[in-house]
């Protein structure tokens, strides 16, 4: 073929993606891989057992998730609109899946269920427990029905200032639930968990049974660390200072401590994302594919 | 090889590892965890003092006492969760110490469910529900659950899971609070969790129970100012669960370990793939310093 100047083209239909072809290539080696396990348990007549045991759906649900799953990593190799679909789908389902969820968990058994008991037994939960005190739940009921329309008044174009009222309810009731659990938990007993021993001692009991009393190291370690850290990173969070000399520091000890510990913390999560990756393998490998 | 020769093969290597494509690591990583997967690689445990002390606080409990294992997590966090919770349920089953089941997050029912479908059901036929177990299943409330349980149970549960009145389920016979329990053990991938359960059910009732947890590694660093003294023994993430799965195999083992063993599954390519991450980070700050100019501002 030659253009108008007599130099010779190639066609000009676009030459298929690398990325697409990988893609394929991919798909390609997975239904061989299920079509040979298949053709392999058939030979052997060992089709039964498992294999027979895998109803239709639950093969179709093992293959949507493996391609689910794929189609999540393949945001790794670069953006593509199999990553955007099966992102969008887990958004959707699961934002429709926890509507439905707060519904039947929530609303139906402790809204509903209190506000017209025979009704819902009679056509949504037959098990529901008959209440001892059917008015008074009616009447209590009443308090979050109307709270929860007060809240949903935001979304209507006049009056929203109404659902500051369930909001400041929502924020009272839970600071007081947690004040004291705080103060109990979170501060008193942690302060007295801060009050170690310096010098730790161990005790045992010898076979004349006297008591035994020994130095323990890695006790006093321990309690020295969790001391001089405390006090060193609360040192860095005391800003009406300045922090120079011994209390410069101090804070600066302070840093090393809360820099050891953000590490750790980074290295707890970096564990958890790969074991998360580890799963997604071992469903792969195991339930998809039948090959580990 | 002249020292010139040299630089410019280090300046090389250097470059090839500062323009080094992303997508290379990614597959790298890929690759350190599959393929542990498919040799099936473990390793051995030496199991930590907070998974001896989790043990420990279970195998204090009497025989026969009832104890309260809450599944405060869903599958999103079951890869590091459910290990422990299997092993934890094998456990106490082989120490015959009857169990409640509950759930402060919706989809906890269904992990609950799991482990009595597969770990209770298969490894102990002989525990029977509603004596020797019962599935109270997820309640909407987050710690205002725990706030209720601690007053008065059969007011936040008058019905397990099945719909059957707990008056009739004879393990919760004359259970009025969560003093009834003598130990409570959450399996908790965030809030509510084990947090909650140490707030509003420790703080409640101090000396009427130990609490012991298994937690996410993102989570654990909100757990460990308790341990010791609130919460007994805590089991870290993936490491703490394939620990516990230790001892509890050495005293119980259990038929398959394939279902009492998966944490001790996903150590294999936790080792490999930590290694190459070191290895990586090590790589990285050669390729940084390496690459400065020298004299230059830094």
């Amino acid at each position: 073929m030659n253009d108008q100047a007599g130099n010779e083209t190639t066609d000009r239909r676009p030459a298929p993606r690398r990325h697409t072809l990988l893609w394929i290539s991919l798909a390609a080696l997975g239904v061989s891989i299920c079509v040979l396990r298949v053709a392999a348990a058939a030979q052997t007549g060992d089709a039964s057992a498992a294999e027979a045991a895998r109803s239709l759906w639950q093969t179709v649900g093992i293959w949507v998730a493996a391609l689910m799953t794929l189609g999540i990593f393949s945001f790794l190799f670069k953006d593509n609109p199999l990553y955007k679909v099966c992102e969008s789908i887990l958004i959707g389902v699961s934002a429709a899946y926890w509507m439905v969820y707060a519904f039947w968990s929530t609303l139906v058994p402790q809204l509903f269920a209190k506000l017209s008991p025979t009704l819902v037994r009679e056509h949504v939960m037959p098990s529901l427990a008959i209440s001892a005190t059917p008015t008074q739940d009616f009447l209590l009921s009443l308090v979050p029905l109307v709270l929860g329309g007060m809240l949903l008044w935001r979304l209507a174009p006049k009056g929203q200032w109404i659902s500051v009222w369930p909001i400041a309810m929502i924020i009272g009731v839970t600071a007081g639930l947690r004040i004291t659990s705080a103060l109990e938990s979170d501060f008193l007993a942690q302060i007295a968990a801060t009050m170690k021993p310096l010098v730790a001692f161990t005790s045992s009991v010898d076979a004349a049974g006297v008591e035994i009393r020994s130095f323990d190291f890695w006790g006093s370690v321990s309690g020295v660390v969790g001391v001089v850290g405390v006090l060193s990173v609360l040192t860095y969070f005391l800003f009406s200072v300045e922090h120079k000399g011994a209390v410069g520091k101090t804070a600066r000890l302070g840093i090393w401590f809360l820099m050891i510990t953000f590490g750790g913390a980074f290295g707890l999560t970096v564990m958890g994302r790969i074991t998360l990756l580890a799963q997604r393998f071992e469903f792969l490998f195991r339930e998809w594919l039948g090959i580990a | 090889m002249t020292n010139e020769a040299q630089t410019t093969k280090a300046r090389g290597f250097i470059g090839v590892l500062t323009r080094l494509d992303r997508r290379w690591i990614f597959l790298a990583m890929g690759l350190s965890i599959a393929v542990p997967i498919l040799l099936k690689l473990r390793f051995p445990e030496y199991p930590g003092p907070m998974a001896k002390a989790t043990f420990n606080a279970i195998e204090a409990v009497p025989e026969g006492s009832t104890i309260l294992i809450s599944f405060d997590y869903d599958p999103a966090s079951a890869a590091e969760l459910q290990p422990m919770a299997s092993a934890l349920v094998h456990h106490c089953a082989s120490r015959r110490l009857k169990m409640v089941f509950t759930a402060l997050w919706p989809l906890g029912k269904q992990q609950a469910d799991r482990t009595i479908e597969t770990v209770l059901k298969p490894f102990h036929p002989e525990y029977k529900e509603g004596v020797d177990y019962v599935q109270l299943g997820f309640q909407a409330g987050n710690e205002g659950v725990i706030k209720l349980l601690a007053t008065n149970l059969p007011k936040q549960y008058p019905n397990d899971a099945s719909g059957e009145a707990i008056e009739n389920l004879p393990l919760l016979e004359g259970v009025e609070d969560l003093g009834a329990f003598k130990l409570i053990a959450s399996v908790s991938a965030g809030y509510p969790g084990a947090k909650e359960w140490v707030l509003y059910g420790n703080g409640a009732m101090p000396d009427a129970f130990s609490v012991v947890a298994g937690s996410t590694g993102v989570q654990v660093g909100q757990l460990l100012p308790y341990y010791p003294q609130q919460l007994e023994g805590i089991l870290v993430a993936v490491k703490g669960a394939a620990e516990y799965e230790t001892l509890v195999e050495e005293k119980y083992p259990a038929p398959d370990s394939t279902v009492i063993g998966q944490g001790r599954v996903r150590m294999g390519p936790q080792l490999v793939a930590h290694l190459l991450m070191i290895g990586l980070i090590i790589l990285g700050n050669v390729a940084m310093i390496a690459g400065r100019p020298r004299g230059g501002a830094r």
